[in-house]
């Protein structure tokens, strides 16, 4: 199978090194994880919340268990450092993500970081939150000279054929 | 067979000390073989202190500058001058000079230039602003940290009413009126 670069250097391991030890990146996560439960939207480094993200979704895969469940519980306690949250979780986001079958968050990239590092930043949210939404990636309006142009054309041939 | 250390430089006298190791060793076939081992030194005399030299030359000896016949260590030096044709062409390479970008545009919304790739800085400061100034009015009604409710949030902004949707949630209300991009749900 053809990888890319980093993927063929990398040799099958997928996971980015932060911190201190494997120990310090768990519990940075960790962090990042509890931030994201409670504010819902949060702005890190690119290669943290992609890698933040994968570990948030299986939470609240977890979470639609339901709360009875022992193994979800215990996820939940080790993962969110914040003991409110766990209400939060079990009881706000299980049931918003019920219908959905996956991709509970949306991970955006923004302009470098404005201090020395110029890091790339990204912000990333669960969907369906109650706060002012993002600049998402829109398609191209209707109302463009070139879309308005093709659409005349499209209705000509239709009228042709 | 004797043996004088007579250099009074630590690198020189080192590098005779891993000499003579070798020697002893057998290590440096280079130098006859023949003899019959172990080697050592019949009469070892140290340096310039019990040769009969004067007390003043031993000062002026550790004093001088070492001569080229001592300093043995080799060091990497250009040979020839680069000339300014070889200069630009390693100067100038392709992977050295700045990418020129090809994927800036222009945002629809306010029209300042963004990258494909990213979000519009202007469109996104203004969501930040506003969500900075939501969790303000979030923070002052929960009171204290720790106080996450258990229930969803909705923000309403000057005269709106909740909805049968917004039935069980947290309201969060802002003093000023709807921004034309927060559309209501």
């Amino acid at each position: 199978m053809r990888l890319s670069v980093a993927a063929a250097i990398s040799h099958g391991r997928v996971y980015r090194r932060f911190g201190l030890n494997p120990r310090s990146r768990l519990d940075l996560l960790r962090n990042l994880v509890t931030a994201l439960v409670r504010y819902e939207r949060i702005e890190t480094p690119w290669a943290r919340a992609d890698e933040m993200r994968g570990y948030a979704e299986r939470l609240i895969d977890y979470a639609k268990r339901g709360d009875k469940d022992e193994r979800a519980m215990r996820m939940a306690d080790f993962w969110l450092t914040e003991k409110d949250l766990i209400h939060k979780l079990f009881k706000v986001l299980a049931p918003r993500f019920q219908p959905h079958p996956g991709s509970y968050t949306r991970l955006l990239q923004i302009p470098n970081r404005d201090g020395l590092d110029r890091a790339k930043m990204a912000v990333i949210e669960l969907k369906g939150n109650p706060l002012p939404p993002l600049p998402g990636p829109r398609r191209d309006s209707d109302k463009t000279l070139l879309n308005q142009l093709l659409k005349g054309y499209r209705q000509d041939a239709q009228r042709a054929a | 067979v004797l043996v004088l250390v007579h250099s009074p430089l630590p690198r020189i006298r080192a590098l005779l000390q891993r000499c003579w190791g070798r020697l002893e060793r057998g290590l440096w076939p280079g130098v006859f073989r023949g003899q019959s081992p172990p080697w050592g030194p019949a009469l070892a005399v140290q340096g310039p202190a019990l040769v009969p030299q004067g007390i003043k030359d031993t000062g002026e000896s550790s004093a001088k500058v070492p001569s080229l016949l001592e300093s043995m260590v080799w060091m990497a030096a250009p040979k020839q001058r680069r000339t300014i044709e070889v200069n630009r062409c390693r100067r100038r390479h392709r992977s050295k000079l700045i990418e020129i970008k090809r994927n800036i545009d222009v945002c629809p919304e306010c029209g300042n230039l963004k990258q494909k790739h990213v979000l519009c800085g202007y469109c996104y400061e203004k969501v930040k602003e506003e969500t900075q100034l939501i969790r303000m009015e979030i923070h002052k009604k929960e009171g204290g940290p720790f106080n996450a409710p258990a229930v969803e949030t909705v923000v309403l902004y000057e005269g709106e009413k909740p909805t049968e949707k917004d039935e069980g949630k947290r309201i969060i209300e802002r003093t000023r009126k709807r921004p034309s991009w927060f559309v209501q749900n």
